[in-house]
């Protein structure tokens, strides 16, 4: 199979802009895109649950329609075991997942990012103490942690999302310490420091926004999927928002006995919401990933 | 020339890609060269001229696409005949618009395939090859003696533990590796740079291979070491007399290693003869390029005399968007009315001043 | 501590067992932490529970008296915990590691079978798109491995499960299917977990980049060179070494996926008796399942550095805690 290479007639020096365009990958580029989308559609349709602009009442009982496939009278997904408009359901269950796991990012970013810039830039024992504070974290797998949380206090899902940030916080700091360490390879800080900025400047402006901005986007997207398939999964196994409010999760579980006797719609409907939500924000914080940070390594 | 040829390099194209600027490096444009047995031939050049991409073409290491798309290689030695680039016509098609290649077709997979099986025989036996920056070219988690012991196992009719243990020691020494059994055992981290690069020497010579390609082995050394390893290199040649290839952008080795010398600039040769012919270059002999390099390098009448030192004026050629005529139009100065129009827009062909002496010059044709 | 007479390698092994045993001491004192801060008094419920689970009788149970000192309380849980008593479960009156060995090892071989189905998986994905990039074999892999690191490992679980029954017809076990059925039916949820733990394409990627650096090092030019095996020098910085690593630091995952997975399946694991546990507020049980899991994680991790360790030559402390960050 062969490839072809073709030499452009007369090319010239184009606007960088068209030029970027040309040089990132295609695929990337649609990461972003489908990314961005997801992202909206999920802000829009938590809006859509805030002002209650559903197409049904997503608790209205309607034991004539259970189990309904998609499309029936004018169910636009279904409804599930007890007739109730899957449709509203799964936008109403934007609400158990999206300001907490605005929650759970904030917890990961700003602890970490604070503690990572004193682990990078302050003397070696602070790193060496933060180090093992953040393996000491990574020692838990989250689920089983939470699970003691649960057990201990019974939290409400904000609660629960602030644990799940704070099992997020190694991740942000060591992203930190690394720019970090690469700004001071590049004799970068000791220039700034020489040209005697203070350090407050140094690190806020300099450090965390020109350099780390694009890295902590990245673990933001990256962060929100995490608390996505954290809540879901919890929602599962039905701690976190109880019936009858909807939550992905519990409607997932909710459908898994009848989706064994072949009614797949009222689990899979919300699985796949989940599923895309969190391949979108995936794809959102690789495609950024390859776009900004490949490019500035080079 | 009753020696016969051991690498004869014909019509050479090693071209890559540039996705974004969609358009081809030509890294190597059309070199043609032969060596002969027991001759060191210099490669000069700056960085970019195509010399180490031409070394890598001919031992198959040429990574990115496309590659080779045209040439052949014929390597001859005693055991071996064989065309290093043979069927590359099958994997490649190549099209043209003004005397350029604008359009590359090749199966880069198969080639490559094709290629392995070429040079199966070859690399490490008959031909072997040393790099620049030899303490990244050792293998960090193997020790010194285990690498070379490897070579050996391989190569040749050495195959026991023992035997070729007491024949890499045996390279060691002859390479002046202080302490080489404490050296065998080391790692390449312990060991410096140059001691990595003696390492390397005897890890390639071990296998008495037919033909040695050199790449820069002095250049990232320290200014002590480099001279040493130079003179290594030198008493291994009167020693030896393997077939060489030495590329290097510094002039004081190949004045030093080499029989014959050719210069390379902007991906061609623009000056083959003998080091004696070659390196004599003057303001009114030689290819222009040539003198102005030479002239370049500070020598100690210029060091004491205090004298400022001969830059060649202009930048490093273009390897993507190559001009019609000679590449070093641009930056010569000794272009005359007479053959200004011709320098523009044609390229001159390499042609021979002397018997066994070429240039790639204007101002030689038609005489 | 002056251990300046032993062999570099036994001094470097030895502190990173000292660091694993300092951590699992910090992971004790989390979980504990949070039960002490948890409202009402579980920790003399599980004090309690430790010392009628067998500890000498009378004399600690004197000594003992609610509400003591939180360190003491501390101190004391630990002790039991190096006596092998973890209390006992407050739903079933028995020992807590009675209780989780015995379905401990269903979660252990449920863990390392997926983690053998990811790698299965993974590998040989990784290693084509190294060594020949993205091209129309390697890209919709790469697409699909990131669809299904984003599926919902229990909606997939039950995908999986109605597969399973439509193509055997019965539901093995229960009704006698045949002894091939019901094996196979074991293997269902360690491909699940091995499919749906959400990892695989951080696997692919990492041991992608990783191999595909290595390949484009100069020492593996070197080793075409001279006509060498390219794999046995690349081997072990481009594949023994990020596969170690990877699959170390992707446990906690696994794990966490494995109480999901044991629901969906009815797995009697540790996963799901932690679910049962964090259902009845059974402190004892949960806080040992967590110190358990992160002494997993911890063995997991100290076994890569053993690994590195061994691998690499002469590795001093600097390569080592380099490697750590």
């Amino acid at each position: 199979m062969r490839k072809r290479y073709i030499q452009a007639p007369g090319r010239s020096d184009e606007a960088s802009g068209l030029r970027f365009l040309r040089k990132a990958d295609a695929v990337d580029l649609f990461f972003v895109g489908y990314g961005l989308l997801i992202v909206v559609l999920v802000a829009a349709s938590y809006a859509a649950g805030v002002f209650r602009l559903l197409p049904y009442d997503p608790e209205a009982v309607n034991l004539g329609l259970m189990l309904a496939p998609p499309g029936t009278a004018g169910h636009l997904l279904g409804t599930d075991f007890m007739g109730r408009d899957l449709l509203s359901r799964l936008i109403l269950g934007i609400q158990a997942y999206f300001l907490p796991g605005l929650l759970a990012v904030a917890v990961a970013i700003v602890p970490g990012a604070a503690l990572g810039v004193l682990a990078g830039y302050g003397a070696g024992r602070a790193d060496r103490v933060i180090t093992w504070f953040s393996n000491l974290v990574d020692s838990f797998p989250r689920l089983v942690l939470i699970l003691l949380v649960v057990a201990a206090f019974k939290p409400d899902i904000y609660f629960i999302m602030v644990v799940v940030g704070l099992t997020n916080v190694p991740a942000t700091v060591s992203l930190v310490k690394v720019k970090i360490r690469f700004l001071r390879e590049k004799n970068f800080i000791e220039a700034a420091e020489g040209l005697g900025l203070p350090r407050r400047t140094i690190v806020l402006k300099h450090i965390l926004w020109h350099h780390c901005r694009a890295s902590l986007i990245i673990r933001a997207t990256l962060g929100m999927g995490e608390a996505i398939l954290m809540e879901t999964s919890l929602s599962y196994l039905g701690f976190g928002v109880q019936e009858p409010t909807p939550s992905w999760g519990n409607m997932v579980q909710s459908g898994a006995n009848y989706f064994l006797q072949g009614n797949f719609w009222p689990s899979t409907v919300p699985a796949l919401a989940i599923l895309l939500s969190i391949l979108g924000f995936h794809l959102l914080g690789d495609g950024l990933n390859n776009l900004l940070e490949r490019k500035a390594v080079h | 020339m009753s020696v016969p040829p051991l690498l004869n390099i014909e019509n050479l194209k090693t071209y890559f890609y540039s996705k974004g600027r969609q358009a081809f490096i030509r890294s190597v444009d059309d070199v043609s060269f032969e060596i002969r047995r027991g001759e060191t031939l210099g490669v000069v050049g700056e960085s970019g001229s195509g010399k180490s991409v031409m070394a890598l073409s001919v031992m198959g290491l040429v990574g990115a696409a496309p590659g080779v798309v045209a040439g052949r290689i014929g390597l001859k030695t005693d055991d071996i005949r064989k065309n290093l680039l043979q069927d590359l016509d099958d994997y490649v098609e190549r099209v043209e618009a003004d005397g350029r290649v604008v359009e590359v077709r090749k199966d880069v997979v198969g080639w490559q395939k094709n290629v392995e099986r070429l040079m199966a025989m070859v690399r490490g036996k008959t031909v072997a090859m040393i790099f620049q920056n030899p303490k990244s070219s050792l293998n960090p988690f193997l020790s010194v003696g285990r690498q070379i012991t490897e070579a050996i196992r391989l190569h040749t009719p050495c195959k026991g533990k023992a035997e070729s243990r007491e024949r890499a020691l045996y390279w060691l020494e002859r390479v002046r590796m202080d302490s080489p059994r404490l050296r065998y055992d080391n790692y390449p981290r312990a060991l410096s740079g140059g001691m990595c690069q003696r390492a390397m020497v005897a890890m390639v010579l071990s296998c008495e291979p037919s033909f040695l390609i050199a790449d820069e082995p002095t250049t990232g050394l320290d200014a002590t070491i480099q001279s040493r390893i130079a003179d290594l290199l030198a008493e291994l040649k009167a020693d030896l007399g393997v077939t060489t290839m030495l590329i290097s952008h510094d002039i004081g080795i190949i004045r030093r290693l080499s029989d014959s010398v050719a210069v390379m600039y902007g991906g061609m040769v623009v000056e083959y003869g003998p080091a004696g012919k070659v390196l004599a270059a003057g303001p009114e002999s030689g290819h222009p390029y040539t003198a102005a390099l030479l002239a370049s390098v500070p020598d100690e009448r210029n060091i004491r005399g205090k004298e400022p030192l001969q830059a060649i004026p202009g930048d490093v050629p273009d390897t993507i968007h190559v001009p019609n005529g000679c590449r070093f139009y641009g930056r010569c100065v000794r272009v005359t009315a007479a053959v200004d129009k011709e320098c523009a827009s044609l390229l001159p062909p390499l042609s021979e001043i002397t018997p066994g002496h070429a240039v790639r010059c204007w101002l030689y044709e038609g005489s | 501590m002056n251990l300046k007479g032993v062999k570099p390698v036994a001094r470097v092994l030895a502190r990173e067992v000292a660091v694993t045993a300092f951590l699992l001491l910090g992971v004790s004192a989390v979980v504990f932490g949070i039960l002490y801060l948890a409202p009402g008094d579980p920790f003399s419920l599980l004090l309690e529970g430790q010392t009628s689970a067998g500890a000498p009788g009378q004399g600690v149970r004197e000594a003992l008296g609610v509400p003591k000192a939180w360190h003491v309380q501390y101190l004391s849980w630990l002790a039991g915990m190096f006596r092998g008593n973890f209390g006992a479960s407050i739903r079933t009156g028995l020992p807590v590691l009675e209780e989780i060995s015995r379905v401990g090892l269903n979660t252990l071989l449920l863990t390392l079978g997926s983690m053998a189905v990811t790698l299965l998986v993974a590998v040989p994905i990784a290693l084509y798109a190294a060594v020949r990039g993205v091209n129309r074999v390697s890209f919709p892999l790469t697409m699909a491995a990131y669809v299904v690191s984003s599926l919902p490992v229990f909606w997939f679980g039950y995908v999986v499960i109605y597969l399973f029954l439509h193509t055997f017809g019965l539901f093995p076990v229960a009704s006698g299917g045949s002894q091939g059925t019901n094996r196979l039916y074991l293997l269902l949820p360690i491909v699940v977990l091995g499919l749906g733990n959400g990892t695989l394409s951080e696997v692919i990627r990492h041991l992608r980049e990783e191999m595909g650096r290595v390949l484009s090092e100069d020492y593996v030019r070197t080793a075409r060179a001279k006509g060498a095996s390219v794999w046995k020098h690349a081997f072990k910085e481009g594949f023994l070494i990020p596969v170690t690593e990877i699959v170390a630091s992707k446990i906690p995952f696994i794990l966490g996926g494995a109480v999901i997975v044991e629901q969906v399946f009815n797995w009697p694991g540790m996963g799901r008796m932690a679910w049962q546990a964090a259902q009845d507020r059974d402190f004892p049980v949960i806080m040992g399942i967590a110190v358990l899991a992160a002494v997993f994680v911890r063995a997991g991790s100290l076994l890569q550095r053993f690994v590195y360790i061994a691998v690499n030559p002469g590795a001093s402390r600097e390569t080592v805690e380099r490697r750590a960050a």
